[in-house]
């Protein structure tokens, strides 16, 4: 599938960041990259506020009792289904471009494509309602 | 204006190529483990557990299993690896100067140092509020 190069169309922006928004005529690997990157950033900031949330137990029962009052308040619930789907993307796709960068399943990338968002999508939705429902 | 490279900026070039090639391997590894030890992490501490997350002992009991504190230990590791090199991948994308990315090495070498040193003392800190 195609990544984002930088571009020598004239009718895209020469800027590599505009370019990643620009979607115009964009293929289905393309959309499947910048997903990829606009988790991985999410996740990146996640992974950094996780350890703060944790650092809550060295404060001993209440400040941990504080944080789960607002963990399981129907907001957060929704927020951990948008984690969740940004972990199993991440996951999913990433497996798939690891191995098709190591040359694995490089001619048969579109079907691994297809497989492991089939597979991402019953993950998903099992997982959300687990969430809602544990 | 003469459109040449110097040898210098070429050699510096064809270094940070390989560099590049190195740390992609080192970032599809972790992420290839990660998948697994994340999946393991998620079931373990939020789809097994009645409503969904511990609660404070049951955090610190968990934690004071000997195989899950080198696991959850392992975790911040190659979460942090894999963050700082995803992030790197992601600025170079912008395409910044030869200088720029030096500084840019640095920068996500300190943080991610930093970030492992804290989590790595976070787990040992827990472990203590359970001895």
């Amino acid at each position: 599938m195609d990544q984002i190069q930088p571009t020598t169309d004239p009718a895209r922006p020469r800027n590599p960041l505009k370019s990643w928004f620009d979607v115009r005529g964009r293929k289905v690997g393309t959309w499947a990259f910048a997903l990829n990157r606009l988790t991985a950033i999410g996740l990146t900031v996640y992974l950094f506020m996780h350890l703060i949330v944790l650092s809550t137990l060295l404060g001993g029962e209440e400040g941990w009792n504080t944080f789960l009052a607002i963990a399981r308040s129907p907001l957060f619930l929704v927020l951990d289904v948008v984690l969740l789907f940004g972990v199993i993307y991440h996951a999913l796709n990433g497996t798939r471009v690891a191995l098709v960068g190591m040359g694995f399943a490089a001619r048969n990338h579109k079907t691994l494509f297809w497989v492991l968002s089939a597979i991402g999508i019953v993950l998903f939705l099992v997982g959300a309602y687990l969430i809602f429902t544990l | 204006m003469q459109n040449t490279v110097s040898r210098r900026s070429l050699e510096q070039m064809s270094m940070e190529r390989d560099r590049s090639g190195s740390l992609w391997i080192i970032q599809a590894f972790s992420g290839l483990f990660l998948v697994f030890i994340l999946g393991m992490h998620m079931i373990a501490h939020h789809f097994i557990v009645e409503e969904g997350l511990r609660d404070y002992q049951q955090v610190l009991d968990y934690v004071a299993n000997p195989v899950v504190f080198v696991i959850e230990i392992l975790f911040v590791i190659l979460a942090t690896t894999h963050a700082m090199l995803g992030t790197r991948a992601i600025i170079l994308d912008l395409r910044p100067s030869l200088g720029a990315t030096r500084t840019l090495n640095w920068i996500l070498g300190i943080i991610g140092g930093l970030t492992i040193a804290y989590g790595i003392w976070l787990a040992f800190a827990l472990q203590r509020l359970v001895g």
